[in-house]
């Protein structure tokens, strides 16, 4: 082999751990993947989460390097909520929710998400004092 | 011709989506106070904008679903913090499960029982259980157990909103000692908006409840299945 053609995979190595373009590329791809799986075997999860554990094997497996997705993928997730904005257009359907059904679902949300949140601190502390006192005996 | 104009339409309401958001972080940035948070300004700007153009949702989905298909890649970028926080992961193990876990089960059985109580729809009340984990799982769980995905996407945000407020009080009434508690209460309790409060109390409760955030959803997609199976059977 002569040496141009040995440094390919280095010079795409090298563009994939400095592109983010590229990177975010073969994080749709990894999803792709996993959506084409889930139809194949007709899997009850949703093909992302295929994708997403394809790529944490690969990474514990040190098959790949965290380099070649860390700007993609920290980008996807910082401009998550573009995405998900689309979605929240959903109200302009739902002129019932001005009103008191608007006001009975914000009790749910605000009443149930400090019940959540109460609850699952009060918890997690407990365990954690819990393996403290047992960790000095 | 109906073809272009449904393209145009596309465009546009594709272009509004992105500006609005680009805008509102930048007014974020500027101003960084919780009620100019691009959560509710994006939001709140095109539904404006939707409104006095007399623009349906059907309309405005149309040309803007693929920016919501990027969940899916979202979903898959969630595997890098994983990935990097294993260290964490593999000592705290067993109070970040007990976490999700009773945090999960709180979610969504407060959901469904407050939601009989007041006598909500069957759909609005399945919509609203998943509602405290991070949207592309939540949107997931929603079209799992027969909910609305886009209405859940919508409690999510306000989940986030809410959750982010009622933080700081919490956090000054609960008698919490570590910081393994105070960050499963942001991300468990408030999401995406729920970990970036938590990054400003401490970088340790942001990288905890990044990590309660990302467990919640992926807990709560894995038993989706079951959970539906179970819902099915008791209605």
């Amino acid at each position: 082999m002569s040496i141009r053609a040995r440094k390919i995979p280095v010079l795409i190595r090298f563009a994939l751990h400095h592109s983010r373009v590229l990177q975010i590329a073969v994080i749709i791809g990894f999803w792709a993947l996993g959506e084409g799986l889930v139809r194949r075997f007709d899997l009850p999860v949703p093909g992302g989460i295929i994708g997403m554990v394809l790529v944490l094997a690969l990474l514990a497996s040190g098959v790949i390097s965290p380099l070649s997705m860390r700007r993609g993928a920290y980008w996807l997730l910082a401009e998550m909520l573009l995405f998900f904005v689309p979605a929240v257009m959903a109200v302009l359907d739902h002129h019932e929710f001005v009103g008191l059904l608007g006001l009975k679902l914000l009790a749910v949300i605000v009443i149930g998400t400090g019940l959540v949140m109460g609850g699952t601190a009060l918890t997690v502390d407990l365990c954690y004092r819990w393996q403290v006192r047992h960790a000095l005996h | 011709m109906p073809f272009t104009e449904a393209t145009a339409l596309a465009v546009f309401w594709s272009a509004a989506t992105i500006v609005f958001y680009i805008g509102a972080r930048t007014l974020h940035r500027l101003r960084p106070c919780w009620w100019l948070s691009p959560l509710i300004v994006t939001p709140t700007a095109l539904l404006i904008l939707a409104l006095t153009l007399h623009t349906g949702y059907r309309d405005y989905i149309r040309g803007t679903h693929w920016l919501v298909a990027l969940l899916g890649p979202v979903t898959v970028a969630f595997a890098l913090p994983i990935y990097e926080q294993r260290a964490l992961i593999r000592r705290q193990w067993p109070v970040l499960l007990i976490g999700v876990l009773v945090g999960s089960g709180i979610a969504m059985t407060t959901a469904w029982a407050l939601a009989s109580v007041l006598g909500l729809s069957d759909s609005l009340r399945l919509s609203l259980m998943p509602r405290s984990v991070t949207t592309p799982f939540a949107m997931a769980v929603s079209s799992d157990i027969g909910g609305l995905p886009d209405l859940t996407a919508l409690f999510v945000v306000l989940t986030g909103v809410c959750g982010a407020a009622l933080g700081d009080a919490m956090l000054k009434w609960l008698p919490l000692r570590s910081s393994l508690a105070r960050g499963a209460l942001f991300g468990m309790g408030a999401h995406g908006a729920g970990v970036a409060k938590a990054h400003q109390i401490g970088s340790e409760e942001g990288s905890i409840a990044g990590l309660v955030m990302v467990l919640a959803g992926l807990f709560n997609v894995l038993v989706a299945p079951l959970l539906s199976y179970c819902l099915r059977a008791f209605a």
